[in-house]
Order: C-alpha cells, then sequence, then structure tokens
C-alpha cells in the first residue's frame, strides 16, 4: 500500500480514538459522578456548588454496607442472575435453532413466542405472586430464577434466531456429511460461529435479570432480597442515604463490569475473526 | 371480770391491727400488681407463647428500622424469647405490599406499621385486626390514654374501632435561626419598614413580609429569608396545613362537593408560588434532605419540618454511625423553635403499629406491639440515637433526660407538646390517596407556572369524580366521622 | 392475526441472502423428536408463566375489583369503557408514544454510529467497549435517580457548567419546566439504553461479509452504497429484532421517568406504565388495570404488525 495510504489509515484512526474517547466521556460522566459521591461526606454531597471530586478516597461508605449485611443482596442477585441466564441461553438458543432452521412449529409457535414480550410485567406481577404463594416460592431463589429464565427466553430466542440464521447453512451441511449427529453440529459449528451473538445477547440477558426491580419488589421479603430493591431501601421521605445509594450501585455494578469486561474479549474476537464466508 | 374486759379490749385492737394489716397487704399486692406495667405484663404473657416463635413486622426501611433491628427486635427476644423478622419495605412500597401480601392471604406479615391516613382504606378492605379485644384482655386502655391528644385522639380509631396504636409523634414544626431574628440592625429596618416587631411569624402574610425582608437584607451573605421542601410530594401537605389554617373547608359537609378551590384555596396557592421568589432558587425540587442541607448549611432563616430537623440542627448526636448521611449543623445553638403561622400544624404523615388480619400469630404479634407502644419502651424508643420515631406522648414531651439532651431541648419538647394539643389531621378518607394524588399534581403544575384557579378547579372536579366513583353517602359518612375529630379543622381542635 | 405474526418469520428468513434457513426436507420422526426437544423445554417455562397471568387478566378484567371491593362478579366492558372514556389513559398513551418515537431512532442511529466506529480497529477496543456498555447495566432506579441529581439546580454539574458558559449562575429547572421536561428525560433514556444497540449492532456488523466489503472498495463503491446494499442486509434480522426489543421496553418506559418527574408536571410526563402503576400500585384499581393492561397488549400487537406490513411493502 502506498505511503499516502497508509498516512490515511494512521489520520482515520486517531479520528476514530479521539471520537471514542469522546462517546466514553459523555457515557461515562454520570456513572463516574455516582461512583464519586460513594466516597464524599454528606458535606460534599450537597455542597454548593457541587464538587467534581471527592476530597479524599474513604471506603468508610463500603465497609457499613458489608457490615450491615447489604452487601450479601449483590450476592443474591449474582446467583439469580448468572442461573437464569445460564438457563436462559441454554433453552433459548436450541430453540432458536429449531426455529430458525427449522421453523419448528412454523407461524404459531413464533407468534406466541413473540407475544411473551408485549405482556407488561407490571400488569402480571400479582397473578404471578398468587401463583407462587401456592408453590411456596415466594422468596425464594428458585422462584425468581424460573422467573427470570421465562421473561428473557423470548429475547433470547429471538436474538439467537436473528445470529444464526446468519451462519451458511452450506457448513452445517459439510459437518453432517462428515458424519456428526445432529447435536455435534451445534456443538461443533454452530455454537463457535455464532459466538459474538451468543456473548452479546448472554451479557445483556444477564443484565436484564440483574437490573429487574419490580418482580424482585414483590416476590421476596426478606431471604432473597435483591441489591436493586435494596438501594431503594435508601429512598426515605425522611432520609437519604446518598453515601450509601452510590456505594450499593458501585458494589451492584463491579460484577457485571467484570462479567462484561470478561465476556466481550471473545465478543470482540468473534468481530476480528469477521467470518469469511462464501 | 376486769381481767377478762383487758383480754376482749386487747383481743379487740389485736384484730384491728390484723385487719389493718391484712388491709394494707392487699392493698400493696393490688398495688403491686397495677403497678406492674403495660410492658411488663405483655413481657409475661408473651413469654408463656413463644418458644422458638418468630413474629414479623412490616417497618419503613432505612434509619426508621435501626429501631427494630437494633434496638427493640433485639431486646423483646432477650425478654420473652419470641424472634423479630424486620422486613424492610421502601416507603413509597409499603401501602403496596402490605395490601398485597393480604390480598393474596399470604399470612407472612403478623404485625405492622402503618401511616394513619391509610387506616380507613385498610380498614375497609379487611386487612387490619381489631385492637379493642386485646387491649381490653391486657388492660392497656389507661396507657392508651396516655398518648398525646391529638395523636390519641386521631389515629388510633375507625369507625370508633382501635386499629391502631399511634407510635410517631411526626408534625410539623417550625424553626427559624434565633441569632438572625436577634440582629439588632435588621429588627430596626424591619420595624420601620413594616411597623411591627420582628419575630416568628403568627400569620402567613406576616411570613411572606419577613421572608421577603430578610432574604433581601441578607443577600450580600447568600442567607435566603426561608425555604421549604417544595417537592409536590411535601408540598401537598403543608398545602393542606395551610389551606385550613386560612379557613379552608375541603368538602361542603352537606353536599360532599368539594370547596377546595374556594377564594381561600387560589389565595394560599398564589401566596405559596409567590414565596418562592424569595427562596433558593430550585426551590421546586427540594425534597427533605435537599431542604435540611440548605437550613444546616445556615444558608435560610426559616424552615418548616417533621421533628428531626430540631434534633440534627442542634447537632445531636451527630457522630453516630448511622447518622453520617446528615450534613454537619453550622447552626447548632442557633435554632428556634415555634408552631407554623396559623398556630396548627399538620401531624403529616406519622405511624401507628396495628395487627394484621390475617396473621396466624395475633395473640404474640399483639403483645410485641403493646410493648414497643408501653410508657417506658416509647420513652427509650424516642431517644434512640438513631430515632426516627418523635415523642408522642404526654410523658415524652415532659421526660427529664431528653430535656438534657442539648441546649434548647427544653423548648423544642415545648413546642412539640403544642404541636400535639393543636396539630391538624392528615385528610383521611376512602381512597385517600385519589384525592392526595390530585393534589400532588396540582402541586407540580403550580411549579411549572400553572394558574391557580385552573389548576384548583380541576382538582375540585377530579375530586369529585372519585367521590362519585366511591360513592356520594359511603364517603361522606367517612369524611363526617373524619371532620368530627378534634384535629380535622382548626376550629374545632382544643 | 397469526397470519400477520407469521410474516415476521418470512421476513427474517427471506432477507438473508447467501445465509440459508432452506427448510430441511420433511423430517423423519428421529429428525422431528430432535427439533421438538430443542424447543419443548423454552416452551414449558413459557407456558408456566404465560398462560395463567393471561387468563387471570382477561377474568379480573371483567369483574370490578378494587381496592376496597373484590366485587367479582360479571361486569361485562365496564372496565374497558370507563379506560376509553378516560383522558388520562389516553394522555399516557399519547405521552408513552412520543418517547417511544423520539428515543427509539435516536438510540438506534447513535447505536449504529458507535458500532461502526468500534468495528474498525481502535486502539484498546477492549476497554472502550467495556467501559461503553456501563449505562446499560447500571440499575435503571439508579440511573434515573443520577440523572434527576445531574439536572438538579443545586447539587448538579450541568447547570453549574451551563453557568460557567453562561458567565453567571444559572438556575434551569430541568425537571420541572414543561418545555424542557421530554427533553431532560430523553436524554436519561438516551443515555442509558444506547449502549444495548451498540453491542447488539457490533456483534451484528461483525457477521457481515468481508469479502464482499473489499470487493466493493475495489469497485470503488461510497460509504452509502456499501451500506445499503451489504451492510444493512446481513444486519437486517438482528436490527429489526434490536429494534422490536427496544420499543417493547420503551413502551414499558418507567424507572427514567419516574426518577425524574414522577409523570409530572400535572400528568404531562405521564407513560403508561406509570399510569399503571398509580392505577394498579397504589390505588388497587385490579379490574381496571387488567383491562389496560389487555389493552395495551393488543394495540401493541396492532402498531407491531402494522409495522413490519409498512417494512415489508417498502422492500
Amino acid at each position: 500500500m502506498s505511503a499516502f495510504h497508509v498516512r490515511r489509515r494512521r489520520v482515520a484512526v486517531v479520528w476514530r480514538t479521539l471520537a471514542a474517547i469522546a462517546l466514553t466521556v459523555f457515557f461515562l460522566f454520570p456513572i463516574y459522578w455516582l461512583f464519586m459521591i460513594s466516597f464524599k461526606t454528606a458535606e460534599e454531597i450537597f455542597a454548593f456548588p457541587p464538587r467534581w471530586w471527592p476530597s479524599r478516597l474513604q471506603f468508610d461508605n463500603y465497609a457499613v454496607l458489608f457490615k450491615d449485611g447489604d452487601a450479601t443482596t449483590v450476592w443474591n442477585s449474582l446467583v439469580i442472575a448468572s442461573a437464569s441466564t445460564v438457563l436462559a441461553m441454554v433453552l433459548g438458543t436450541l430453540c432458536a435453532y429449531s426455529l430458525a432452521r427449522f421453523r419448528t412449529g412454523g407461524e404459531h409457535l413464533s407468534n406466541w413466542i413473540i407475544s411473551q414480550r408485549m405482556v407488561p410485567p407490571i400488569a402480571v406481577v400479582f397473578p404471578i405472586f398468587l401463583i407462587y404463594v401456592l408453590f411456596g416460592w415466594v422468596d425464594t431463589y428458585l422462584g425468581l430464577i424460573l422467573l427470570y429464565t421465562a421473561f428473557n427466553l423470548p429475547y433470547v430466542i429471538w436474538m439467537m434466531r436473528g445470529y444464526i440464521l446468519d451462519i451458511p447453512i452450506s457448513l452445517e451441511e459439510a459437518a453432517r456429511v462428515d458424519g456428526c449427529t445432529r447435536w455435534q453440529v451445534l456443538w461443533k459449528v454452530v455454537f463457535p460461529m455464532a459466538r459474538a451473538g451468543l456473548f452479546a445477547t448472554a451479557i445483556l440477558t444477564f443484565v436484564f435479570a440483574w437490573n429487574e426491580f419490580l418482580f424482585a419488589l414483590v416476590l421476596t421479603r426478606t431471604e432473597v432480597t435483591t441489591y436493586t430493591v435494596q438501594v431503594t431501601h435508601y429512598f426515605g421521605g425522611q432520609s437519604g442515604f446518598w453515601a450509601k445509594i452510590s456505594a450499593m450501585s458501585v458494589l451492584g455494578t463491579l460484577p457485571i463490569f467484570v462479567v462484561v469486561a470478561f465476556m466481550q474479549r471473545y465478543l470482540v474476537r468473534g468481530i476480528s475473526l469477521g467470518a469469511v464466508k462464501g | 371480770m376486769f381481767q377478762a374486759r383487758i383480754n376482749l379490749r386487747a383481743a379487740a385492737v389485736v384484730q384491728r391491727i390484723l385487719w389493718v394489716a391484712l388491709m394494707i397487704g392487699v392493698a400493696l399486692w393490688t398495688g403491686a400488681a397495677a403497678a406492674q406495667s403495660a410492658a411488663q405484663r405483655a413481657v409475661d404473657a408473651a413469654k408463656k407463647g413463644c418458644a422458638g416463635k418468630t413474629i414479623t413486622i412490616v417497618w419503613e426501611a432505612g434509619l426508621q428500622s435501626l429501631d427494630p433491628l437494633n434496638y427493640s427486635g433485639p431486646k423483646w427476644e432477650q425478654l420473652t424469647g419470641c424472634k423479630v423478622k424486620v422486613v424492610e419495605v421502601p416507603t413509597a412500597e409499603m401501602f403496596t405490599k402490605i395490601m398485597q401480601e393480604y390480598r393474596a392471604g399470604t399470612g407472612a406479615y403478623d404485625a405492622l406499621n402503618v401511616v394513619p391516613a391509610w387506616m380507613p382504606d385498610l380498614v375497609q378492605a379487611g386487612a387490619l385486626e381489631v385492637l379493642d379485644p386485646y387491649v381490653d384482655k391486657n388492660g392497656f386502655r389507661d396507657e392508651l390514654q396516655k398518648i398525646a391528644p391529638t395523636y390519641r385522639d386521631n389515629q388510633m380509631k375507625v369507625n370508633g374501632k382501635i386499629y391502631g396504636f399511634p407510635d410517631d409523634g411526626d408534625v410539623f414544626l417550625f424553626y427559624y435561626r434565633k441569632d438572625i431574628f436577634a440582629r439588632a440592625d435588621l429588627q430596626k429596618a424591619f420595624k420601620d419598614k413594616y411597623k411591627y416587631d420582628l419575630a416568628p411569624p403568627k400569620t402567613w402574610k406576616q411570613f411572606d413580609e419577613i421572608g421577603s425582608f430578610l432574604t433581601d437584607a441578607l443577600k450580600g451573605e447568600g442567607v435566603y429569608g426561608a425555604s421549604f421542601f417544595r417537592e409536590p410530594t411535601y408540598a401537598e401537605l403543608m398545602f393542606q396545613e395551610r389551606f385550613r389554617n386560612e379557613g379552608g373547608k375541603f368538602f361542603d359537609a352537606q353536599s360532599m362537593k368539594a370547596t377546595v378551590n374556594s377564594a381561600t384555596g387560589v389565595r394560599v396557592l398564589t401566596e405559596m408560588r409567590n414565596e418562592n421568589r424569595f427562596m433558593p432558587p430550585g426551590v421546586e425540587k427540594f425534597g427533605f434532605v435537599e431542604n435540611l442541607a440548605v437550613f444546616l448549611d445556615g444558608k435560610s432563616a426559616m424552615t418548616i419540618s417533621w421533628p428531626p430537623y430540631g434534633r440534627f440542627a442542634a447537632g445531636y448526636l451527630a457522630n453516630e454511625k448511622a447518622l453520617d448521611w446528615v450534613p454537619k449543623s453550622k447552626i447548632a445553638g442557633k435554632v428556634g423553635y415555634a408552631l407554623p403561622p396559623g398556630g396548627h400544624p399538620q401531624l403529616a404523615l406519622g405511624f401507628a403499629l396495628s395487627v394484621a388480619s390475617t396473621s396466624k400469630q395475633k395473640d404474640l404479634a399483639y403483645l410485641f406491639i403493646q410493648w414497643l407502644n408501653s410508657e417506658e419502651v416509647s420513652t427509650e424508643r424516642v431517644q434512640l440515637p438513631y430515632a426516627l420515631r418523635d415523642p408522642f406522648r404526654d410523658s415524652h414531651f415532659t421526660n427529664k433526660d431528653y430535656m438534657a439532651k442539648w441546649p434548647d431541648a427544653k423548648d423544642y419538647l415545648a413546642a412539640l407538646g403544642e404541636g400535639a394539643k393543636t396539630g391538624l389531621l392528615d385528610l383521611s378518607l376512602i381512597q385517600t390517596d385519589k384525592y392526595e394524588e390530585a393534589l400532588r399534581q396540582a402541586m407540580s403544575k403550580l411549579w411549572a407556572g400553572g394558574d391557580p384557579k385552573g389548576i384548583l378547579d380541576d382538582v375540585a372536579k377530579q375530586w369529585d369524580d372519585i367521590t362519585q366513583r366511591v360513592g356520594v353517602d359511603k364517603q361522606k359518612a367517612v369524611y363526617t366521622g373524619w371532620a368530627a375529630k378534634s384535629g380535622a379543622y382548626p376550629s374545632s381542635s382544643k | 392475526m397469526g397470519r400477520q405474526i407469521g410474516r415476521l418469520s418470512e421476513l427474517l428468513e427471506v432477507r438473508v441472502g447467501s445465509a440459508g434457513s432452506l427448510v430441511a426436507p420433511r423430517a423423519r420422526p428421529r429428525e422431528r423428536g430432535f427439533r421438538l426437544a430443542l424447543v419443548a423445554p423454552s416452551i414449558g417455562v413459557l407456558l408456566l408463566f404465560g398462560v395463567f397471568p393471561l387468563v387471570y387478566l382477561i377474568v379480573v378484567s371483567v369483574q370490578n375489583i378494587t381496592m376496597t371491593d373484590v366485587d367479582q362478579s360479571f361486569q361485562g366492558l365496564l372496565n374497558y369503557r370507563l379506560l376509553a372514556g378516560d383522558p388520562r389513559f389516553w394522555g399516557a398513551l399519547l405521552h408513552t408514544a412520543i418517547f417511544t418515537a423520539v428515543a427509539l431512532p435516536l438510540e438506534l442511529v447513535l447505536g449504529l454510529a458507535m458500532a461502526e466506529l468500534f468495528i474498525k480497529h481502535v486502539p484498546g477496543r477492549t476497554v472502550f467497549v467495556a467501559l461503553l456498555v456501563l449505562p446499560v447495566v447500571v440499575s435503571p432506579i439508579v440511573a434515573g435517580t443520577t440523572w434527576s441529581l445531574m439536572f438538579d439546580n443545586r447539587f448538579g454539574p450541568i447547570n453549574q457548567v451551563l453557568g460557567w458558559l453562561a458567565g453567571g449562575p444559572v438556575a434551569i429547572l430541568w425537571t420541572i419546566r414543561p418545555d424542557l421536561v421530554y427533553g431532560a428525560i430523553l436524554v436519561a433514556e438516551v443515555w442509558q439504553w444506547t449502549p444495548f444497540m451498540f453491542l447488539l449492532l457490533l456483534a451484528a456488523l461483525s457477521g457481515v461479509d468481508k469479502s464482499q466489503l473489499e470487493a466493493a472498495a475495489i469497485d470503488g463503491a461510497g460509504y452509502w452504497r456499501t451500506f445499503r446494499t451489504i451492510v444493512l442486509p446481513a444486519i437486517w434480522p438482528v436490527m429489526v429484532v434490536a429494534i422490536l426489543i427496544r420499543a417493547l421496553d420503551l413502551v414499558r418506559l418507567f424507572d427514567v421517568v419516574w426518577a425524574l418527574t414522577k409523570g409530572g408536571p400535572g400528568t404531562m410526563t405521564e407513560t403508561l406504565s406509570i399510569f399503571t402503576y398509580v392505577k394498579g400500585f397504589q390505588q388497587f384499581e385490579t379490574s381496571y388495570t387488567a383491562a389496560m393492561a389487555l389493552l395495551v397488549i393488543v394495540l401493541l400487537s396492532v402498531a407491531v404488525f402494522a409495522a413490519l406490513k409498512r417494512v415489508e411493502l417498502a422492500r
């Protein structure tokens, strides 16, 4: 490639990097503001004019959360979100494959799966509460895990169907010719090819389960309170635990950040592998 | 013969002495039994039935629930063997969770904290247990009488039956900067301009004059004459108070038509909007904590809020871990306490202890709340360093320990005591929340620049619609009952 | 209605060029068993949570259950009639539609632009992508409250920065002024969900055939032409789903609006979800909200199919 092209390439990279930085600042600033509050004292939080950084890094707010046992709610969220994501991904991807390749159940099945997503949770939370009372699932891990799985399934099925449709069927046919069983085709061909989509969907499914509030509010009491519900305990009519709110939010965001950071390596790798097709 | 007579005499004397001794003995014994407090009786009764059982009580999440979590729960368990499980629920969700669990018939909750204004709705729905039989069985009536009159007479009963024990002396108190009011230069300038002495305002007209004057005079120091929590949730409670102090009535008692859009109402809204001009910019968004921050920072000379402001402003136990979210007070020792203009403060919100009708352990639940609400235990609880429970029994207002907590605590308690005598109840009907919702929306429309008359006409129309839906006669009966209470309108309170 | 929904399946499959969804030849029994085994568990779970609540909604919506009365007598279409005549309901519908119609295109375009940016080489891409996903990850309630604090006149940085630019203190009440309220909410909403679109579209762009792109570049095709003829068809299936998911979520918009305005001033920004929450959770108008939920489900379905039909016609 000529020197001209190389330079144009470099300039383009510089512009892209600058754009990336600008975007990151915009999207991260409010989070920075929130996280910063977790290190501030009450004066600093309500200082006028507002201060943009805490005077010193003090971890007292975090210590309190651990001492009071509030931090266990983050663990509850972790258990529930992880289990329901795994379950939803497994069940959903398999179902999506069937729908994508064989149009199993035809229109009616697709219809029905789609329509599940159109039901506003706020309307069904009470009947579900009634069912749970019957089964004794209120305030249990099992209850919330099953629920989140069910509510995320349509999303997983839709998304994975889209990603699977992107994979050329010729690859699968080739594998069959080579003697693979149907299950082996799934494992060896489909899943690796759909890796980017798998991780993107899994991340977002996890996030939906992690941040869910309404069902967690109604279906838990004291045993499996999730972090989203716990945070709302700090919004009082006659109190405002801003330090706790933000410290808890940091604690609640860190696990996901770790998960995302870990998984998106695979995501990006999937991008750069960028399927040479045809 | 003589001997026999002396013997008879002696015997009579001895008999009399024995008789007196017996009487004294009986008196002492019954006295001891009677003097055995309601708290102790509750403990004793509970000990018999507890053995490894757990009472579940719903409590407001956050600071409030530190009481049962750190103090009353463990103490009760220590005394009786009953465990206490505290279900913390965010304030905004308390009513929802209580109703949902009740509707689903789960029996998950034994005892409850309820806001008195919710009681008619909860009772109508059947969610609360009638407490009279339990009160009589355990002889608690006398002690209930010793709760300060306004709370006792207005926040305990629905349709003449006891459904909850008032447990929190929430009242809107007027706080002002004594030091600013005492400044000679300001006093002179004010007297010159307005012809009366600078002092805590007795009427809202005076408040407007003092507020605008102080904002002008103290502009250089960055201090405002006043600031309030104008956020709609709080503002609508202030409207309820002010409207009634100015003579307004919510409904026409005969026709049950809403009269909130009377000339008084319009005037009140207009004045409230105009006052914002001499308050800190953005005051329309101030909630409890924002307003507190401004006041504790010394930036406003007058404000109105719940009792905790008084304790926080005095820096009372400011180093308590649970209170580290409270901005440090720069005005300790400079705060005066009074009743809001008009003299009848709103008994905004508050809490009462109740028993859930679907509980499977009603007796034990009742005993727990009797113990919590009793004289000794409640006196301890309102003095907890992290307490949000405010004094509510007559004895609390004259408690020597409390008075010693900070130099001006005496005046603080006196003001609270006054408020407990003249206070006004939150509006409490069937579907109260719908009526209050209309008021909240009216406040937010007002801050957005709407016209007071138009806004209130709309509120009146909404209120009439709600009354129609509930049933005019049904609502009228409830309203009449509410309006007859001593704390409903100023003219009828003591 | 079934026909229409089925179009979606067709749409997704027809659009994809060389990639395959050729329906396999008629299945042998073991084959059929395999296919059913794939879908059965999902169906089972969905049935458990899908059937009873819907039945409950239908039954309750024709009764008259309110906070104080559990009146289970048959009321016919009472609640639906009340709903149709309730201006607050139509207002909520309108507000929700406005939010959806404005936020969705913004999120899509911005998300796509970001995905295009990162699909090519950027140093430290891993770090950037991980950071940019954070807004989606923060609890919506907390995100809403944080933005409320950001817009706060006294304690927030936005007015502070504006004050620096304007040369003097600025006291703009973003969440109270009727003319600014929608803007504030949209900023918070777009901020939180654009990364969602970004992530999905990034994964989708990775599936675009690189050899085709190179061929187009050699032919001298411009950016837009390449985009329209090669990229768009390739990412279409995922994009359609992303739009649908986001649209349905926007219809349920609650946390951000509640944290910023609680639906105010008055009911100016009240969305369907907020209205349902107030009526169902605070005022316990159980039957009324059940009727509303069913109505919304029906309206949504109609809207979705109408949109799909239009999209198909345009193609």
